[in-house]
């Protein structure tokens, strides 16, 4: 019995921390020893982890922060604004290294390829390259639409883009750019590789999921949802597509021979709106956060009940583990942040 | 368990290219209201320059840079709006302004479909700006400002003071025949009490879903349609104007295509709408002079129309009913002799709305009419954007530019532009409407980079011809 229960957590709270703006996003550090935050009436503050934990204001955008996204192995994180501007952060001094506009349009999505070479932004209706330090290495031709989501597959090679009616993966070789172009008519709200890199998912406006055979290209449709698939995400190895529209999370089982045709997992307990949810790194847990005031930890494969329900201050806007999957940070609107921890019981 | 505060009212502002609404809109970013608004802009153009012409109001300003707002803006309103959401000092209204280009229809109705925005925005109206010296122009050749008109609850007839009372008359009644609900408001260069414009607190979902509907009603070869009660006997009709035969020699209307260059916007200058053409009527008998025999004879309108025409000349005769006729009214003053063999009623349909050349039965008054949707289609109107970081020369910006408005001054609606002048540490903007053209120094540039951003937008335009001018104005 005794090692039967010690497979079984919860979430423990650790820390809580007034940041005094809604919380847009937060990113932790590749160490963990750190969190950045973005708000939504422009505050950008950093988190040490430690005894206390302590939160630090260094610095803002004005009109609101969009983004936050750290530099994968280093101390180095990028924000971006409704203001405009991209700013870059060194975090082991909280200060601020360079802050650029690289449009008129308001970056909405940031994302840097695994090797921290690259940050990719999307504003408007482009999408650039920046170096590490911030140089620009390349833009895009602009697209039909506005980018509303980009990121990196887990190579690095490849970067999605979302717009309105397609994906379009840009394939980086050298300096070369291919762009391939995954089409549906409807606004792609996601852009989601899965880890293994054998299929390309996106939540879509008209209420649908749709995920391609990469190396078929074959498009699958997943129907049923409520409204706009605004949460897409892959678990760790692959094996599960989250999604949701609403107050439940749709799973689509990827082993044996994939979802299509198959009934999906429901994973239901909310009971209103889910605007956040992240799966841990490394391992099978699934986080959600809801409009309901409340925290459900999952474990999808052994379970279609909650592991732990915790109940924070008010509505949650983010829900982010950190690296290495032991720890989740839970922002809310009206400004609160709760650090849990990861235990056994 | 969630608070779910009251919501936020929202106005749609829309209104035709060089309306006024960037006026309107840089009044209530720097006007002392009391109040907090957020301006979200729509620009149809691929650069943004309507946030670099608000001045000084960065702070306020919202921009969503995303072409036409019928199809791809929608995701992107919404995200700004969700974005204004996570204020927790919130906003006492949210006006969005929606590209001259657009039709708000699609826009209202967000608001209705999208669960998240009918749960936090209340819309509270759409208010169509018209430019008074353009509108008559406009509404005949294109589909959008009757549209725009059609959806407001709130028409701010703008310009008022460049033309004169006649005309206003004729608009207004033209909008009323177009939306027969929307209240009117004559403003001169935009100055209107912001009360007016963000509390009209009318809107009404029925009433926007009832005008799209209108739109969709099936097309119709004529425009207008009326029924009189005449006596036996000739009967003219007639286009307004005097006859003026040196006009008929030359052809086409001269276009005043002298430069303005004094920016005189009183100078009595004439968009001439018509310099062709034919216009399509045709008359019937009917029982009698009602509304109702109207409606009954529309079915036997659309075959006549469908038969050949007669082309009468100016002075001409139309001796039969019923008959299809293609009268010339190219000319001011022109007339036609109706020649009536029985007292009775009579209906004439119009292909276009006799309004535009004036046209009047002499001496007599419809006893009853109507309008029927038409349905001109937008054909090559696009916009060109240029951004150039290069600095440009002025002289030869001037001279790209009398170029510009005296070739195509008539084909360009719209322009507008943010200029990085050699030598000059404000930026300039101007903003043009058909041949007339303002141009002025605004903040300076400061920090920001120096960049020309211009758009042009207008019919058939050219790309590669804009770009060629703007090469040959960057300084060397």
């Amino acid at each position: 019995m005794a090692a039967k229960q010690s497979l079984s957590v919860a979430l423990e709270p650790r820390a809580s921390l007034s940041f005094d703006d809604y919380v847009t996003d937060c990113a932790w550090s590749p160490d963990g020893t750190r969190l950045a935050v973005a708000g939504g009436e422009g505050k950008v503050a950093l988190v040490s982890v430690g005894d206390p934990f302590a939160l630090q204001q260094i610095g803002e955008h004005l009109l609101g922060a969009l983004a936050v996204a750290w530099q994968p192995r280093a101390q180095r994180f990028a924000t971006s604004g409704q203001d405009g501007y991209i700013a870059l952060w060194d975090a082991t001094g909280g200060t601020q290294l360079k802050r650029w506009k690289p449009g008129v349009a308001a970056t909405q999505s940031l994302a840097w390829s695994p090797d921290g070479e690259l940050l990719a932004s999307a504003a408007g209706k482009v999408v650039c390259l920046w170096s590490a330090g911030g140089d620009k290495v390349h833009a895009f031709a602009p697209a039909a639409s506005t980018a509303v989501a980009v990121t990196f597959d887990k190579p690095g090679t490849d970067i999605g883009v979302a717009l309105n009616g397609e994906i379009a993966v840009h394939r980086v070789e050298k300096s070369r750019y291919e762009t391939r172009r995954y089409k549906w008519p409807a606004a792609c709200l996601t852009v989601n590789f899965s880890g293994n890199g054998r299929f390309l998912a996106s939540g879509m406006a008209d209420g649908t999921l749709h995920f391609w055979n990469r190396s078929t290209g074959k498009d699958s449709q997943m129907r049923g949802y409520d409204g706009k698939v605004q949460l897409v995400g892959w678990s760790d190895n692959s094996r599960y597509l989250a999604s949701s529209a609403g107050n439940d999370v749709v799973l689509w089982d990827f082993s044996g021979r994939g979802p299509e045709g198959t009934r999906p997992i429901v994973l239901s307990g909310h009971t209103d709106r889910i605007d956040s949810f992240h799966w841990q790194p490394g391992g099978e847990h699934f986080i959600t956060g809801g409009r309901d005031w409340r925290v459900s930890l999952w474990r999808p494969a052994k379970a279609r009940q909650p592991v732990d329900v915790q109940m924070v201050d008010g509505e949650i806007s983010a829900v982010r583990w950190s690296p290495d999957g032991k720890r989740v940070a839970i922002g809310e609107k009206q400004g609160r942040l709760t650090i849990f921890d990861l235990v056994a019981r | 368990m969630s608070v779910t505060p009251s919501r936020v009212p929202v106005t749609v502002l829309t209104g035709f290219l060089g309306s006024g609404k960037t006026t309107l809109l840089n009044r209530i970013l720097s006007e002392k209201h009391g109040k907090r608004i957020a301006v979200i802009e729509n620009e149809f153009g691929e650069v943004g320059v309507d946030s670099e012409l608000v001045i000084g109001a960065e702070e306020e300003l919202f921009e969503t840079n995303n072409g036409c707002i019928c199809c791809t803006v929608r995701g992107d309103l919404i995200r700004i709006l969700g974005q204004l959401m996570k204020r927790r000092d919130r906003f006492d209204y949210i006006l969005i302004e929606t590209t001259g280009m657009a039709d708000p229809g699609p826009v209202a109705q967000t608001f209705f479909l999208d669960d998240e925005l009918k749960n936090q925005f209340q819309l509270d109206a759409i208010v169509t700006m018209v430019d008074a010296r353009h509108f008559e122009q406009h509404v005949d050749e294109l589909n959008e400002p009757a549209e725009q008109v059609a959806f407001a609850d709130l028409v701010l007839l703008n310009k008022t003071d460049l033309v004169d009372d006649a005309a206003l008359a004729r608009i207004e009644s033209r909008i009323r025949g177009i939306n027969g609900t929307a209240k009117i408001h004559r403003t001169k260069n935009a100055d209107v009490p912001i009360e007016k414009v963000l509390n009209v607190g009318a809107f009404d979902l029925n009433r926007a879903l009832a005008v799209d509907e209108a739109f969709l009603e099936p097309e119709y070869p004529f425009e207008w349609g009326g029924v009189y009660a005449l006596a036996a006997g000739d009967h003219l009709l007639k286009t307004a104007g005097e006859h003026d035969h040196h006009s008929h020699e030359h052809g086409a209307h001269e276009h005043g295509h002298e430069h303005h260059d004094n920016h005189d916007h009183n100078d009595g200058h004439d968009h001439e709408g018509h310099k062709h053409e034919d216009l399509d009527v045709v008359l019937l008998p009917l029982p009698e002079a009602t509304p109702a025999a109207l409606n009954d004879a529309i079915e036997k309108a659309v075959r006549a129309f469908a038969e050949p025409a007669t082309v009468v000349p100016c002075h001409g005769a139309l001796p039969e009913i019923p008959a299809h006729y293609a009268i010339d009214v190219s000319h001011p003053g022109a007339d036609f002799k109706l020649k009536i063999a029985k007292p009775g009623a009579y209906a004439l349909f119009c292909e276009h709305h006799p309004a535009e050349f004036g046209l009047h039965l002499h001496g007599a008054n419809p006893a009853a009419e109507r309008r029927f949707a038409s349905h001109h289609h937008e054909d090559d109107i696009a916009s060109i954007g240029i951004s150039d970081p290069r600095p440009l020369d002025p002289a030869k910006v001037n001279q790209w530019f009398d170029y510009l408005l005296k070739s195509r001054g008539q084909d360009i609606f719209r322009m507008k532009g943010v200029l990085n002048v050699k030598g000059e540490d404000r930026r300039q903007v101007f903003h043009g409407v058909h041949m007339m053209f303002d141009a002025q120094a605004e903040r300076p540039w400061g920090q920001a980079p120096r960049v020309s951003n211009l758009v042009f937008i207008g019919r058939g335009l050219d790309r590669a011809e804009f770009e060629a001018g703007f090469e040959s104005a960057v300084a060397k």
